[in-house]
């Protein structure tokens, strides 16, 4: 009786229940505490193996790739491709609802992020169904209907070179949406709208601005053309009523020398707030607290991934911690409450940017690409994860996250910058790391005692996101075409399926009707970190496509 | 691929108009790194990076023309026909095709949309309205600049009409009227608005409460609207003193022509 008692003052300390997503998967990252993790158990490491297509969608918008998140709501799945081309589906059986398209965005800047032809998921709120498009709209449309109510115009893609491909994230009555940009000669923000009419709410630059705390850590105006965009979606804790983000890389991406002046610190606060993870008023936008993962990023390591809100013990405490990593694969242990420091750690297992982290969380031994020369850097500015979202498992407690071993030579320029255009100021071909015969592995760490616990490899990369679920299953996908299940205990393989074409999106669970469906985003992609992919492994013939699988169990075999 | 073999080309040789072949490959190179070679695309000598590979694989002379000057739809390779000058643009060809082991390097010539065309010539703009060219589409301002309603010469967003005559004075601007702002009550909410289009399934009109301005689709039954509003366009140009719009006037003069 009295261990009952103690289990049950102990459970609201774990349970988190705005964690897990159960029946719905309504936001971008499960729910707004971005785990990835279903609580469905239906689907569990002894019956996984019955598991078979249920029904399949096959967008039609071939040509790039399938990225994005599917959403559901009440039974009623909600997916976008690449053109921006939305869907509503009956989440049971795959029939259309209604299907929107998105008409010919206006062009941007040649040859910048604004032609990146990407999308990474709607956000569903206040009857409406939210997205960001190639030519910088916010647009909103009848969650019944799929018909436009309304749209709004964020950046000029022709003036900014930037574009929207994250996934909105819709916090009480605003839908925050941020770009990406953030290696042209560009500002970063996110900006806020209300989700009933449209209309402004906020707007927060990342790189602050003159007369504004923090632009004193930029050379000159640098700051004008800093980057630092929030190219992905953040998460949302609303106990504490914060907006959790993080922040890109500085730019000029590889040279520093515009944007920082000699002689500076580099252990703290150089160039604000890029490669930050940033909290703000939910309501205001304004900047509640910042931690600068990477002061002085000059190797395009940004640390715009997402952030994963979770309580946990540490050191006898109970803490409102967050978990985010960058490009590095340097993963850090937040205090979700004042942004101090608890911890780090390193997934990659080849790395030479630093030497380490010092107790207190500074980069040490920095190794720093230099005019006139080449330089080898591991990992590269591909990531040792991609965009792609790891995973958090309430039941393990670990975090299942897939790492890449990629390295990369650098040549840095001193090109000065013109509004729009990349301004990365370096080649920085990929190249194989010697002497592996793997390079990728999906691995379990223990965030508090920052431990790898298993580690499963894998022949080429993965890029795709990880899904938990209360089954003691982890599931993503590789870009020969499997999507498959790990034990999420042991890491042992333990089903896999033949979808037809590369993973890159992010696979969910849901529920209707009491069944559970796990949905799989079959489709590689040909541009940017896929397109290294195809330059490493020259011999492969990695698919596009943009098809959705969803499987369940048949009848009977549950 | 279809689309390469449904027009005609006239090729001429690169070399006609006398151009050193060394020197417009070096030209072509210094195109090819500032501009394909950036960011996550081709890559130093055409190596590839985050977009494929471009050297030695053999690409033929058509190809690299076409591919160059009109991109490749629905990808993110984008045509560069207007976004580089003629010289580079051919330099940049050569390049290209040096990349792919072609010896003697061939362009396409020709106009239409098959052609290498010159991109639209800027205008030559004096100091006061080079800057005023700067305020007018200052991103500093965020959606306090001109153009998160007016587009020129093909940049900002085109809310409002094409500006057809500029104010005469900056009091002319600042008593600017805006007849084709009207009032739209929709849900018991009245509001500036900007009709687009009003028909029998939807309305479509742009609200000008705040900037940037929301374009909104609503069902005919629920929107009121009469002529006229309370919205002036001196309370959306605050962002600027006087100064700055006397640039800004300067500008639109040299660039907006009647």
């Amino acid at each position: 009786m009295r261990l009952l008692l103690v289990l049950l003052m102990a459970m609201p300390l774990y349970s988190q229940d705005g964690g897990p997503a159960r029946a719905d998967w309504p936001h971008y990252g499960g729910t707004h505490l971005s785990w990835r993790y279903s609580a469905l158990e239906q689907v569990n490491t002894t019956n996984v193996k019955n598991l078979v297509p249920a029904w399949i969608f096959q967008t039609g918008d071939y040509a790039e790739n399938l990225h994005s998140t599917p959403i559901v709501v009440d039974g009623v799945m909600y997916l976008i491709s690449a053109r921006a081309q939305v869907t509503a589906l009956d989440a049971a059986t795959g029939r259309v609802i209604w299907q929107y398209r998105y008409p010919t965005p206006r062009s941007g800047i040649p040859g910048s992020h604004s032609d990146f032809i990407q999308n990474r998921g709607v956000a569903v709120g206040d009857g409406k169904v939210f997205f960001g498009t190639k030519d910088n709209f916010v647009v909103a449309l009848d969650q019944k209907t799929g018909r436009e109510a309304w749209k709004v115009n964020v950046d000029d893609p022709r003036q900014c070179g930037c574009n929207i491909t994250a996934a909105p994230l819709v916090v009480k009555d605003k839908v925050i949406v941020g770009g990406n940009g953030g290696d042209q000669a560009h500002r970063g923000y996110l900006t806020a709208f209300y989700t009933r009419n449209g209309r402004l709410a906020w707007r927060w630059y990342v790189v602050p601005g003159p007369g504004e705390k923090g632009n004193e850590t930029w050379k000159g105006d640098s700051w004008r053309f800093g980057g630092g965009s929030p190219w992905l979606t953040g998460s949302f804790d609303p106990d504490l009523n914060l907006v959790y983000w993080g922040t890109g890389n500085a730019a000029a991406d590889f040279y520093d020398g515009d944007r920082v002046a000699p002689g500076v610190n580099k252990t703290q606060d150089v160039n604000l707030y890029t490669a930050s993870v940033v909290a703000l008023d939910a309501d205001t936008g304004k900047l509640r607290w910042y931690y600068q993962e990477i002061p002085d990023d000059v190797w395009d390591f940004d640390s715009s991934y997402e952030v994963l809100l979770m309580d946990r013990q540490i050191r006898g405490q109970t803490r409102k911690i967050l978990v985010h990593m960058n490009k590095s694969g340097l993963t850090f242990v937040l205090d979700r409450v004042t942004g101090e420091y608890l911890g780090s750690f390193n997934v990659p297992e080849i790395f030479n940017w630093i030497t380490g982290v010092t107790e207190n969380g500074k980069l040490a031994g920095r190794y720093e690409p230099e005019l006139g020369e080449t330089r080898s850097f591991c990992p590269s500015a591909a990531g040792a994860k991609s965009w792609n979202s790891m995973t958090y498992s309430t039941r393990t407690r670990f975090i299942y996250t897939p790492t890449n071993e990629i390295c990369t030579d650098v040549t840095p320029n001193d090109n000065k910058p013109v509004e729009g255009r990349f301004v990365m100021n370096g080649n920085f071909p990929m190249k194989l790391p010697p002497n592996r015969a793997t390079y990728s592995h999906v691995d379990a760490w223990d965030p508090v005692t920052g431990k790898r616990i298993w580690s499963m490899p894998y022949k080429f990369v993965l890029l795709s996101s990880m899904l938990a679920t209360a089954g003691d299953l982890v599931f993503t996908g590789d870009p020969e075409g499997n999507f498959f299940a790990l034990d999420a205990r042991t890491g042992n393989r333990i089903w896999s399926f033949q979808t037809g074409a590369g993973h890159r999106g992010s696979a969910i669970s849901y529920s209707v009707n009491g069944k559970q469906y796990i949905a799989a985003t079959s489709g590689w992609h040909q541009t940017v970190v896929g397109g290294a992919a195809a330059a490493l492994f020259p011999n492969e013939n990695f698919r596009l496509g943009s098809t959705l699988v969803v499987f369940a169990l048949p009848e009977g075999s549950r | 691929m279809k689309s390469v073999f449904l027009f005609g080309f006239i090729f001429i040789p690169m070399l006609a108009g006398g151009q050193n072949l060394t020197d417009v490959l070096k030209q072509g190179e210094d195109v090819f790194n500032k501009t394909c070679a950036a960011g996550y695309c081709h890559g130093a000598q055409g190596a590839g990076g985050g977009a494929p590979r471009v050297s030695a694989r053999g690409f033929d002379q058509t190809f690299i023309n076409n591919t160059v000057t009109r991109g490749i739809p629905n990808t993110a390779m984008p045509p560069f026909t207007n976004a580089l000058s003629r010289a580079d643009l051919i330099a940049v060809v050569a390049y290209v095709a040096e990349l792919n082991g072609i010896a003697n390097p061939t362009i396409a010539a020709g106009g239409g949309r098959d052609g290498l065309l010159e991109p639209p010539a800027a205008p030559v703009l004096s100091g006061d309205a080079a800057r005023g060219r700067s305020l007018f589409f200052d991103a500093v301002r965020s959606f306090g600049r001109c153009s998160t309603c007016h587009e020129v010469n093909g940049i900002g967003m085109p809310v409002a009409a094409p500006i057809a005559a500029v104010p005469a004075s900056l009091a002319a601007l600042e008593a600017l009227e805006t007849p084709r702002v009207s009032t739209a009550t929709v849900g018991g909410e009245s509001m500036p608005a900007l009709v687009l289009s009003n028909k029998s399934q939807a309305v479509l009109f742009y609200d000008l409460t705040t900037t940037p301005p929301v374009l909104r689709t609503e069902a005919p039954a629920a929107v009121q609207k009469r002529d006229g509003s309370n919205w002036r366009h001196s309370s959306a140009i605050g962002s600027y003193n006087e100064a700055e719009l006397t640039s800004i006037l300067a500008y639109l003069r040299a660039a907006v022509k009647p």
